[in-house]
């Protein structure tokens, strides 16, 4: 190696190195401020904390980060099932089906994935509302889904377009009807596509905050971005707990990602193609 | 003619299989489109029933509306600039990673890409702290190396604070960009570059007629979901700024949802909403086309 390239290695790892300390120094500053107490938050805003203090977790879980867990878990977990399992309905008819309406109903579908949740803030608060579902599971997981529906839709149509069909019309010669050829030899198949929308999901319905705002005011059933929202409000000077309550509820994914990070990239970056 | 009843069967369990996700996104997602575009010609409130016909008066009001166009300005700031922050420092990663550096890609990618799975009420939270007047670092640092940090605040400067959300949005999206710009560059096959290094070309006009042409889509992608993410973007303004200062920050997601729920202006937040959706369709529209030529 001469000592152009060489220079122009270091240049490229330099680089990307002082993008890496950017991305890590907040998240550093979270799991530090968590330990510190509320007295070297203001005097030591640079150091480390004196101690291992664990009081902050402690405040933090006393306030409920363990039942907006709990909710989170439960509706991110309800969502992604209904999402997966009407989307892939769906688009297996819709990418069976030769009739017109099948066509259009495709076009209804990518109309609908367009439309941004902001935009129908206000009926969909008077639906859930007048239904009686505010602050309950059902009344978040079924927008959820119902937003969530679209793209999966979308994303498992193309993979079924390519879906080789030699071997459903083998087992159709043997009789099967269409719901047992799609539960018996094309969702065994679907392994990767499934992973990748149920990942997809599962991260974004994790971190809603908007429509949780809106839905989940009793705080017994909030999920984690609106209870640590509310939370902020009522302790706004305890930045070590909510620092600590910030660490529980990031941490989590955070490990799963770094222990299956392939298969979150590769998910995400797929939806891109 | 009749049809056999097999084939009966099959349609009835067509239909079957399609209505679970067709009443979900009927009833869901286009219904609530069609009632907000219904109740931008009402005025109403939130729990009153009393819905007054007003015509086209909330969308007037819009026009003359300052904090309207506000907002509706720092959305189109918001999607510029992190095309040109996330989408450019996402391509650079990916075509380091890709090509330049031999050691450590994974770390490096795992690092760069990890904020995107974080909530960006958490993001925000943190941030906050970051550039908090009294206990934030960052201001220790800037009096540590004797310069003076902003007299009002790093979010609460309106000359400054749209940069600094520009700022926590790029550390949050970078990386998804980065992947999805790597994906691109990794399905280019490396033949062609074998080849274009026979005919000579190779470094620079490699890239341009190579690399370029090959990531164009993705490219496109990720401009797209610049554009989505800046309109829709609601979370990060609402925690950190509030709007706020006097509306500097405020997007159209964040005053909607002051209109509807804080000031209780349903009518006229449903012709905010409105207003979004057809700009969102517009860029849906522009993107199928798009793609259909490319």
């Amino acid at each position: 190696m001469n000592g152009r390239t060489r220079l122009v290695a270091i240049g490229m790892h330099l680089i990307l190195t002082v993008w890496t300390i950017f991305v890590l120094a907040p998240i550093g500053l979270m799991l530090i401020s968590a330990f510190k107490s509320q007295a070297e938050i203001f005097t030591k805003p640079l150091s480390l904390p004196g101690s291992l203090n664990l009081s902050a977790f402690q405040r933090a879980w006393n306030i409920g980060i363990g039942s907006f867990m709990l909710n989170s878990l439960l509706v991110t977990v309800l969502s992604v099932a209904v999402i997966i399992t009407t989307s892939g309905l769906a688009a297996y008819v819709l990418a069976r089906s030769e009739a017109k309406v099948m066509k259009w109903l495709y076009i209804l579908i990518i109309a609908s994935f367009a439309i941004p949740v902001q935009s129908v803030l206000v009926p969909l608060y008077q639906m859930v509302s007048g239904g009686h579902m505010l602050n309950s599971q059902l009344g978040i997981v079924l927008p959820y889904a119902a937003f969530g529906i679209p793209f999966t839709t979308v994303l498992f149509y193309a993979f079924f377009l390519e879906f080789p069909r030699e071997l459903e019309e083998a087992a159709r010669l043997d009789g099967c009807s269409r719901l047992q050829i799609f539960f018996r030899i094309v969702v065994p198949l679907s392994g990767p596509v499934v992973a990748s929308a149920a990942i997809f999901q599962a991260v974004f319905n994790w971190n809603e905050f908007l429509l949780a705002l809106m839905m989940l005011t009793e705080k017994s059933v909030r999920t984690l971005p609106v209870g640590i929202y509310g939370l902020t409000t009522q302790y706004s000077s305890d930045w070590p707990a909510i620092m600590a309550a910030l660490t529980i509820a990031t941490l989590p994914l955070l490990i799963l990602f770094i222990l299956a990070q392939r298969h979150f990239v590769r998910s995400l970056a797929g939806l891109g193609k | 003619m009749s049809q056999s009843p097999s084939r009966m069967l099959d349609r009835w369990m067509s239909a079957g299989m399609l209505a679970p996700a067709l009443l979900l996104v009927g009833v869901l997602v286009l219904i609530p489109s069609v009632l907000a575009v219904v109740g931008s010609f009402y005025e109403f409130g939130i729990t009153s029933q009393n819905w007054v016909f007003v015509g086209l008066s909330n969308y007037a009001r819009a026009m003359a509306d300052p904090v309207f166009w506000t907002a509706l300005k720092n959305n189109i700031f918001l999607i510029i600039g992190s095309i040109i922050t996330q989408v450019g420092l996402g391509t650079l990663f990916a075509a380091l990673l890709d090509r330049g550096v031999r050691r450590g890609n994974t770390f490096y990618r795992t690092i760069i890409f990890m904020p995107v799975i974080i909530s960006s009420i958490a993001v925000a939270f943190v941030w906050i702290l970051i550039f908090d007047p009294n206990v934030g670092p960052l201001n220790a640092v800037i009096k540590g190396i004797g310069l003076t940090p902003p007299r009002l605040g790093w979010l609460g400067d309106p000359n400054i604070s749209l940069y600094m959300l520009l700022v926590i949005a790029a550390w949050q999206n970078v990386g998804f960009q980065m992947v999805l710009v790597l994906a691109g560059l990794q399905a280019i096959p490396k033949e062609l570059y074998e080849a274009a290094a026979l005919d000579g070309a190779k470094g620079w006009r490699a890239f341009v007629h190579i690399t370029l042409p090959g990531i164009r889509n993705v490219l496109m992608v990720g401009t797209l979901i610049c554009i989505i993410g800046g309109l829709k973007v609601f979370d990060l303004v609402f925690v950190t700024t509030g709007g706020g200062p006097a509306n500097a920050t405020q997007v159209i997601g964040s005053y909607t949802y002051l209109q509807a729920f804080t000031l209780g202006n349903m009518g006229y937040a449903d012709a905010l909403s409105v207003i979004l959706l057809v700009v969102a369709l517009g860029f849906g529209w522009l993107q199928l086309t798009l793609s259909r030529r490319g």
